[in-house]
Formats: C-alpha cells, structure tokens, sequence
C-alpha cells in the first residue's frame, strides 16, 4: 500500500506538487494522466526517493521512505520496478548483462542470474534478442527490455513514466499489454501517460492531475477526460 | 565474496574493452605522464652522478716541512683516521710524489732535464684527505689546525680550494632543490591531467551511473568496476611506458655516453630493472584507481 499524505513538491520557485493526498491499495492498477508539468513524474519520482517532498508523508507499507539512510534506498528501489519514456538502458551492456545487473546489485548468484534472466526475457518476448545491444532494438523491443529489467526482482510496485511515449501505437499497445498482464500477477502498477486511447483502453482506476493537483479520482472505469 | 570480486573485475574489463576509443585515449595520456615521470628520473640519476662525480674530485692535501719525520706523518695520518668525517687519507711520500711527477711529465724534455740536474727531492710528502661529504673538509682543516704536529705541517690546499668546493656544494643543492621543485611540479600537473581525462570519461557515463542507481545498485557496486577500469588504465600505461622507455634509453645512451663518460644511463636502468618497472606499474594503477575515484565520487550523490 502506498500512502501520500499532504505532499507538496518545491522546485526552486515552481510548486509541482500542491497538497497531495493520495492512497494506492496492493494490485490496483492506477492511470494518472494530465497535461506535461502536471506533477505525474514528480509523483513517481517520490515514490523511488529520488525526490524528497518539501512537505507532507509518504509511505510504502507503513514506511516513511523520507526517514531512509542512504543505505536503505538501494533496498526500496529493488522493491519497486521502474520504466521510463527514454527506457534508460545501460548502453554498454546488452540485453542479457542489463537485466543481469538489476540482479548484481542485489548479490545475487550466478545460478540465479543464469536462471532468471532468460525466464523473464521470455516473458517479454526477447529471448533471441539476448545478446544484442539496446543501439540494436526497436523501441518497442528496448521498452520491453526496460520492463524486464523492472520485473527481475519481482517487484511489488511497477512504476511506468510515460513508457508509451517513444513508440507507436501499435508497439504502445503491446507495452501495455504487458502491464496489464503484470498486474494480473498481483504487481501494483502505476502508469503516468497522458496518452488518451491507452487509458481508455486499461479502463481501471484513473487519477487524472493538473498544476500539481489531484483535480479527479475515478474509481472504477476510468477514462481519460480533460 | 570472491564472486563479487571476480563479477566486479569482469564488469571492469568488459567496460574497458567496450569503451576501446575511449580507453586509447585516457591509456595514452596516461602514458604520457609515467614517462614525464620516467623522464625525470633520468634526470635526477643523471644530475645526481655529475654532482657526485664533482664531488669525488675535491679533496684537501697537507704538505709537510721538510724536515718532518716519516712517523710524525703517519702518526697525523692515524689523527685523522680517527676522525669521522673522514672517508681515507692517502700517504704520498716523497719518494712517492717524485716517481708521479716523473711518470707525469714523461713527455717533458725540460722537466725530465731539469729533474736529472737536481741531487735532492725537491717535493714534499703529503697526506691527501677525502671527506665523507664535500661540507665537512672545513671542519677537517680545522681539526688538523688544533693537531699537536701542525708546527711540522707546511701548508694544507683547503684555502685555495675552498672557493671551488663552496661552488660544487653550490650546484649540488641547486640541483637537489630545483629538481624537487620541477618534480613536484610536473607530478601535479601529470595528476591533474590524468584526473580530468578520467572525470571525463566517466561524465560522459553520467547517464549509465543515474540508472545503476535507479535499478537499486549500491554506491559499492556502481564504484568498484569504476575503479578497475581506472586501474586498467594504469596497467596499459605501464606497459606502453616501459615499451618506450627501455628503447629510447637504449638509443640516447650512447649519445649522454660522449658527453658525460662516467655515466651509463641504460646499464643504471637495466640494473635495477625490477625496481623501476613496480615503480612505474604502481604510480601508473595508484594514478587511475585515484583519479577514478575522486571522479566518480561526485555523481554517486543519493
């Protein structure tokens, strides 16, 4: 469960998030859409700790992720999958070494690592991709790295930044498509797009934000209305 | 733990081999600094053997009286080898000193003519003192001075020789000091330069850092291969270094060889081969694993 209390964000002179009182139960799968500079990657920046709020709580699973030593936040992040419209692949590393390294920093074994890492490229639909470098894809097939990667600790939490952003509809739709599936799983998903036709057709919960607020909490069958 | 190492190692490798335009680059200035620095140590050999060589050629000479007894010589001679500062003492006896004049002026007609004429030595026996170190010969004379035979003691050379021991005492300090100076000098600049090719390399990572972070890599697992790969920059420019240096020593050995005989650059070189070679692998991976991890230091910021 992941709980924003009261959060306002600061940037310098810029108030990205206004007052935010928010709650996100285990396995709910959450649309939050709004125009650019609405506060959604802000949002899901809190959420891995790369921000701190300037006011107000948040927590995961009873957990103020304010009050983590630097230690600790290594430990939050394997805990929650994270995928970005610019995938933030490691360049240098091919498929196979990127997930891996999720795996690494963890202290994993090699066994495991042997074992997991082709399981969920499988999942992803790259496993004769294995070997190519990110430079080598498409973006849908770099989008679908990028969700391995999320998914190799079995996330709890899969946070998504736009992912839909750099592809076309059709790559769009395979993306969420496997969130979806994900979800099924029991994994809580989060997806901040603001990409109209994919809400519509995720047809869940929609939060829908405008200048730092939360101005709409739809549900059940949410659709995206501006 | 040891697989930790070992993936860490491997990680460091692979970033090194797969960066290769990068790592010619940052290798290469590397390498140029180890051989400024081997450079320099040519430099200090060389000076240093010069001073020395110098050095060697000062001495200081006690003539005797005439009419100074064989043991009273060797009785100062037992003085001042008693003395610490002293290094040895030479005793050339009348005798002695006119078989060297004569081999000395072989040559000489006149001399030989004019030597043949004389029925007494006209040279003097003498004492001829080396000092441990060139700064000590005044408080040697002075010693000699308060000796009880010194009535038996005609002259002692120090004082014409002082001015020219003064000066090589002169250059030997100057080189000592400014070597240094230039040294330090040229290190700074020489780390300064490697620290900077290195923080480029890894800003231009800066990208890869921010996700290794993200996907929840610990300060530790990010740093270590880092480090690596900046060791196996040291590594390469060590290896470059020496591939250059024992070549090019070879070929301006015999040219410093004309110029100053005493001094054999590469048979020094050669010599203490397994001295040098630790030296330059340790200052060239102490210089990349440092500068990676100053480098590095400022983008690990949680």
């Amino acid at each position: 469960m992941i709980e924003l209390k009261d959060v306002s964000t600061i940037y310098e002179d810029f108030l990205a998030l206004d007052g935010v009182n928010l709650e996100i139960k285990d396995g709910e799968f959450v649309s939050l859409v709004g125009p650019s500079g609405a506060g959604k990657s802000t949002l899901l920046r809190l959420m891995t700790r790369e921000l701190k709020p300037s006011q107000g709580e948040i927590s995961i699973d009873g957990i103020n992720i304010a009050e983590l030593t630097n230690k600790e936040i290594p430990l939050l992040r394997r805990k929650i999958g994270t995928i970005f419209q610019d995938f933030k692949l490691l360049s240098r590393k091919n498929s196979f070494e990127n997930v891996a390294f999720a795996l690494e920093v963890s202290g994993a074994e090699a066994e495991e690592i042997n074992e997991d890492v082709p399981k969920v490229l499988n999942i992803v639909g790259l496993t004769d991709k294995a070997k190519n470098f990110p430079h080598q894809m498409s973006g849908g097939e770099r989008q679908r790295l990028a969700i391995a990667r999320a998914l190799i600790h079995r996330p709890r939490i899969l946070l998504a930044d736009e992912p839909t952003g750099n592809l076309d509809m059709l790559n769009g739709y395979d993306v969420v498509k496997l969130l979806m599936k994900i979800n099924e799983f029991g994994t809580t998903v989060i997806l901040a797009t603001h990409n109209r036709e994919i809400v519509n057709i995720v047809g869940r919960r929609v939060i829908s934000m405008e200048k730092g607020k939360v101005v709409r909490d739809q549900i059940e069958q949410g659709k995206y209305i501006i | 733990m040891k697989k930790a190492f070992k993936r860490i190692f491997r990680t460091g490798w692979l970033n090194f081999k797969r960066n290769s335009y990068l790592s010619f680059g940052t290798t290469g200035v590397m390498a140029l600094v180890l051989l400024l620095f081997s450079g320099l140590m040519v430099l200090n050999y060389i000076s240093g053997q010069i001073v020395t060589g110098l050095e060697d050629k000062v001495d200081v000479s006690v003539y005797f009286k005439n009419d100074a007894s064989e043991d009273q010589v060797i009785s100062v001679k037992q003085d001042l080898e008693s003395q610490p500062a002293v290094a040895r003492v030479t005793y050339i006896s009348k005798d002695q000193a006119l078989t060297d004049f004569k081999a000395k002026h072989a040559g000489d007609a006149l001399i030989q003519q004019s030597l043949a004429e004389l029925t007494d030595n006209p040279l003097q026996s003498s004492l001829n003192i080396k000092a441990k170190e060139s700064t000590q010969y005044a408080s040697i004379v002075t010693f000699l001075e308060g000796n009880k035979l010194r009535p038996v003691i005609d002259k002692i050379n120090f004082y014409e020789n002082e001015a020219i021991i003064n000066r090589v005492q002169g250059i030997s300090r100057g080189v000592g000091n400014w070597g240094l100076v230039a040294t330090l000098i040229l290190a700074f600049i020489a780390v300064l330069v490697t620290f900077n090719t290195i923080r480029l390399t890894i800003y231009n990572q800066k990208n890869e850092i921010e996700i290794m972070r993200l996907v929840g890599g610990s300060n530790w697992h990010i740093k270590a291969p880092y480090l690596i790969e900046g060791g196996l920059y040291g590594v390469f420019a060590s290896l470059i270094t020496i591939a250059v240096f024992y070549p090019t020593l070879w070929f301006i050995s015999s040219k410093i060889g004309i110029l100053i005989p005493d001094v054999s650059l590469i048979g020094y070189f050669v010599a203490n081969v397994f001295q040098f070679i630790p030296i330059i692998f340790a200052l060239g991976i102490a210089l990349g694993v440092l500068s990676s991890y100053i480098a590095i230091r400022r983008f690990l910021r949680v």
